[in-house]
């Protein structure tokens, strides 16, 4: 381990967020809020912390894998505690581990909050609280790697530690060219969804909010009601086929705007996440049919929502789930644990590493009729690496281990056991709103001081999908 | 004519054989002393030792005056290189033996074009296609297709249920008016005659009939033992992953074949698993019966068995139609081994230096001959010529034509329609005729239509 080499890139990243916190200032001095002293008091705190690492820790600049790990662990936690500083010297939330709690969600685009009211606070830290989604959504990492040249060597081992998914595109030969392809096409779709949201009524302000959160698939709302405050089909309908678009593996989008629409239905990984979108919502159609809903172009508005919502874990919410019948609430559950396709915003497993254990049991009982054949697991005609077929068995058995081990933890803090399951899945997740105390009209301001730690580092566990954070726990990747 | 042959493996061995037969001066270069002792030490060429893709060689061995150049060493860069040498001599015709499917595919960045190559010939593909073509079609052994498919020629094993044991070629006729098609060869015991009115066919003869597309499912209905014919996808079994196999699993599963793929090297199982979307490939040895049976290959439609040993592909074939394959199809390098075929009860032999010397041979003739076929354990040929305008054939009654002996003209196309040829039949100019001709007369066939 190169510990001086990890320290200094945190001294580059932090300059970056020292960059990021001003950006909330002129929404601050235009709506007059007030809270521009604080952004500007927590982007000098960064930058004097960020140059200290910078110029103090100097030494070779060789990136090995565990470096790579490191890095975007570390920087994931420094983001989350410097960029909590607004909130507390503002006095939005008096608790530095509750604003790091709420930042940590907004950076790992889970959505989960522990405001109770939220239509009051400044407009700057509203806004800031769009732009953590909106920065973690692609990644900060990625976006680094974008911007900062000295990352070029070694980049791949930190994009991949970072980019969500079994395995990651290059879409060009420089890591470089593929982080800034990425982001472009992440603004422009934004600049779209603004121009939509604003043309269906919505101020600048909101439309820019709203649309951080949901290309980022984060789910923070400027009101306390989240979507449902608009009450608009037009404006759900939007925000659906959004979140919907960001759930997408953006490498598709990228091909696609190059002319190549042909590629999504190319994609094995796209078809069905299609096919589980439209499966999901005619499913909760039917359930929801006549007992919660009487016409069906509401019902229809409203599932679409919800499905979407959650499997792509954006967490907005225009309809309390908790409300619906059981079977509905447990397909929602269901779509929790898979999550959008890799490369996308989305957090959760991945449709990709769902489908492939769902191939790879279909060849495990194959195997028992014909013992001789031979069979590989195929991700459209392409054959699935055995590397990358053992990763998933292990992703998902730690997948569930952790979520079976933070439930326990939750529930030893008093919480009752659809709560704590709920909570530790939308987190896990990265989907914001989970079941019981913690559902959709609910926040997790009640849930003691020790779960908030526990949900926080379940945030970081899922956006980094585990490996990234967990290796870092074992002795010897501390040794030489 | 001069031909140059670069290359004295199978192909090249075989090509040498025939042009050297037909009167041609073939000059052979190798870089192995033992093989072109062993070509013209039996063959009337001469061998000239060195590296086909050298200038200085290629002028020892006459290439200024060459008409025709044909590269067929193992390696493609070889004879790409080869063949590049040759248009800077400007040989009119230039043929080259290319496997990577890189130069061959339609979309290739590099094509024959640009190399100056007239002909690539890829001998796994071609024996590949072939064994498609005869799978595909049930009951007979031996396919080959003229007129852009129109016109087929096949060959068929005559058993002893089979309708037309027994019958002369007389009483054939007789039934035939609803049938129509020609019977141009019947092979007994390694013997390939043109059977006249009273010859008779017999229990375990070849037959070779040349007949049109449209009339073949009455054909098959005739030619048929009355087997049962299941409702279900026809079910294949290949033994042998290599290119062969992968080419063929290729075709029959696009076709709707149920497929299973043996081959007893794990890595290239998974490797042909990668590349195949519906076969099924099982690790294992082509012996391994127990397996085998496990798969279902006693109801298995057709067993090819395509390994580079061909006493393998021999063995396993008649193991698979001893537990109750229904017909086997098997690969045969080695030239001696390729007649006994019939007598052991497999029911086609491929090789594929004939698939591959076919294609050439086509290129290599001059006249009108446009597509040609050479028969399995014989040297006889089916060719395609084109009827020019200035030949003196034309508009006169075949009788009072002397056609050569040895030879029978087996369907005339005609634009749209198409005939049986008979005695009062008249060639016109843009004709293409289907000739069936045995070794000895094919140079007098050939002459017949310059």
């Amino acid at each position: 381990m190169n510990i001086l080499v990890t320290l200094r890139i945190q001294g580059a990243l932090l300059l970056f967020l020292a960059a990021a916190l001003l950006l909330p200032v002129p929404f601050s001095l235009y709506y007059a809020d007030g809270a521009a002293v604080s952004f500007v008091t927590s982007a000098s705190v960064a930058l004097v912390t960020g140059i200290l690492l910078f110029k103090g820790c100097r030494g070779s600049m060789e990136l090995s894998v565990r470096e790579g790990f490191a890095v975007v662990t570390f920087g994931w936690l420094f983001y989350a505690i410097f960029g909590a500083l607004p909130f507390v010297l503002s006095g939005a939330i008096p608790s530095f581990l509750d604003a790091v709690f709420e930042t940590m969600s907004g950076f790992t685009t889970t959505g989960s909050t522990i405001l109770t009211t939220i239509e009051g606070l400044p407009e700057s830290i509203l806004m800031w609280r769009a732009l953590t989604h909106w920065l973690g959504g692609m990644g900060i990492i990625v976006l680094s790697l974008a911007i900062l040249p000295m990352l070029g060597v070694g980049g791949m081992q930190l994009f991949k530690a970072e980019v969500p998914g079994p395995t990651a595109d290059r879409l060009k030969p420089r890591i470089q060219d593929t982080a800034k392809l990425l982001w472009g096409v992440y603004v422009l779709l934004t600049m779209v969804e603004v121009l939509l949201l604003m043309f269906g009524g919505m101020n600048f302000f909101d439309a820019l909010c709203h649309a951080f959160a949901t290309l980022a698939t984060g789910g923070f709302s400027t009101r306390n009601a989240s979507v449902a405050a608009y009450d608009s089909a037009y404006i759900d309908w939007v925000i659906t086929l959004f979140m919907f678009l960001a759930g997408i593996n953006f490498s598709l989008h990228y091909h696609a705007l190059r002319g190549k629409l042909g590629g999504y239905f190319r994609n094995e990984e796209f078809l069905s996440y299609l096919a589980i979108t439209l499966g999901g919502t005619a499913l909760l159609v039917y359930l929801n049919h006549g007992t919660v809903y009487a016409s069906l172009a509401d019902n229809l508005r409203f599932s679409a929502f919800q499905a979407t919502s959650i499997l792509t874990t954006t967490g907005f919410a225009t309809a309390d789930y908790e409300l619906w019948p059981v079977m509905a609430q447990y397909l929602l559950v269901f779509l929790m644990f898979i999550g959008g396709c890799a490369g996308s915003t989305g957090g959760g497993m991945k449709v990709a590493r769902v489908l492939l254990l769902f191939k790879h049991v279909q060849v495990q009982l194959f195997k028992l009729i014909h013992p001789k054949a031979v069979r590989l697991v195929k991700l459209g005609d392409t054959p699935v690496d055995r590397d990358v077929m053992q990763s998933i068995l292990g992703f998902f058995a730690l997948y569930m281990g952790v979520f079976v081990v933070a439930s326990f933890l939750m529930a030893a803090t008093g919480m009752d056991l659809v709560s704590s399951g709920g909570a530790v899945i939308a987190t896990l997740s990265n989907i914001g709103p989970g079941l019981g105390t913690v559902g959709p009209v609910d926040n997790f301001a009640h849930v003691p001081t020790f779960g908030k730690v526990v949900l926080t580092g379940c945030m970081l566990l899922g956006r980094l999908e585990l490996f990234t954070v967990l290796v870092l726990l074992f002795p010897s990747f501390w040794k030489k | 004519m001069k031909i140059l042959i670069v290359g004295v493996g199978q192909v090249g061995y075989f090509l040498c054989e025939r042009l050297s037969l037909e009167g041609h001066e073939v000059t052979l270069i190798d870089s192995s002393q033992e093989h072109l002792n062993r070509a013209s030490d039996r063959l009337n060429v001469l061998g000239i030792i060195g590296n086909g893709a050298s200038a200085e060689v290629l002028e020892q061995a006459g290439i200024k005056d060459a008409d025709i150049f044909i590269a067929v060493t193992d390696l493609d860069e070889v004879n790409i290189l080869a063949c590049l040498l040759a248009r800077e001599y400007q040989v009119p015709t230039r043929v080259a033996r290319v496997k990577n499917i890189e130069y061959t595919s339609q979309s290739a960045v590099l094509s024959k074009e640009k190399l100056g190559i007239d002909l690539l010939i890829n001998p796994d593909d071609a024996v590949a296609e072939e064994i498609v073509k005869i799978a595909c079609r049930s009951g007979s052994f031996d396919v080959a297709e003229f007129v852009e498919g129109q016109i087929q020629f096949l060959g068929y094993r005559i058993s002893e249920e089979s309708p037309l044991c027994n019958l002369t070629l007389k009483e054939l006729g007789e039934i035939r008016g609803i049938y129509r098609f020609v019977v141009t060869a019947i092979c007994r015991s390694g013997q390939t005659i043109i059977p006249r009115g009273d010859d008779s066919i017999k229990a375990g003869d070849s037959i070779f009939i040349i007949a049109h597309k449209k009339d073949l499912p009455s054909i098959q209905y005739l030619l048929q033992q009355k087997d049962a014919k299941p409702k279900r996808a026809p079910r294949v079994f290949i033994l042998g992953g290599g290119n062969i196999g992968l080419h063929i699993a290729r075709e029959l599963e696009q076709m709707g074949f149920t497929v299973r793929l043996i081959d007893k090297d794990e890595k290239r199982c998974e490797f042909l698993c990668g590349k195949l979307k519906r076969t099924l490939v099982i690790n294992t040895d082509g012996t391994d019966i127990r397996t085998l049976l496990d798969e279902g290959v006693d109801g298995a439609d057709v067993f090819i068995a395509v390994t580079d040993n061909d006493e393998t592909n021999i063995l396993c074939s008649l193991l698979a139609k001893q537990h109750g394959a229904r017909r086997s199809l098997t690969l045969v390098n080695k030239p001696e081994l390729l007649n006994l075929a019939p007598s052991l009860g497999i029911d086609a032999c491929i090789s594929p230096r004939q698939a591959a010397a076919g294609t050439i041979l086509k290129y290599v003739r001059r006249g009108g001959v446009i597509s040609l076929a050479a028969i399995e354990g014989s040297n006889a040929e089916v060719m395609e010529i084109l009827v020019k305008a200035d030949c003196g054939i034309i508009d006169t009654p075949l009788r009072k034509l002397h056609f050569p002996d040895g030879a029978i003209i087996g369907a005339v196309v005609r634009g749209e329609t198409y005939e049986i040829p008979t005695g009062d039949s008249q060639l016109q100019a843009g004709d293409r005729v289907v000739v069936f001709a045995l070794p000895g007369a094919l140079a007098k066939t050939e002459r017949f239509f310059e």
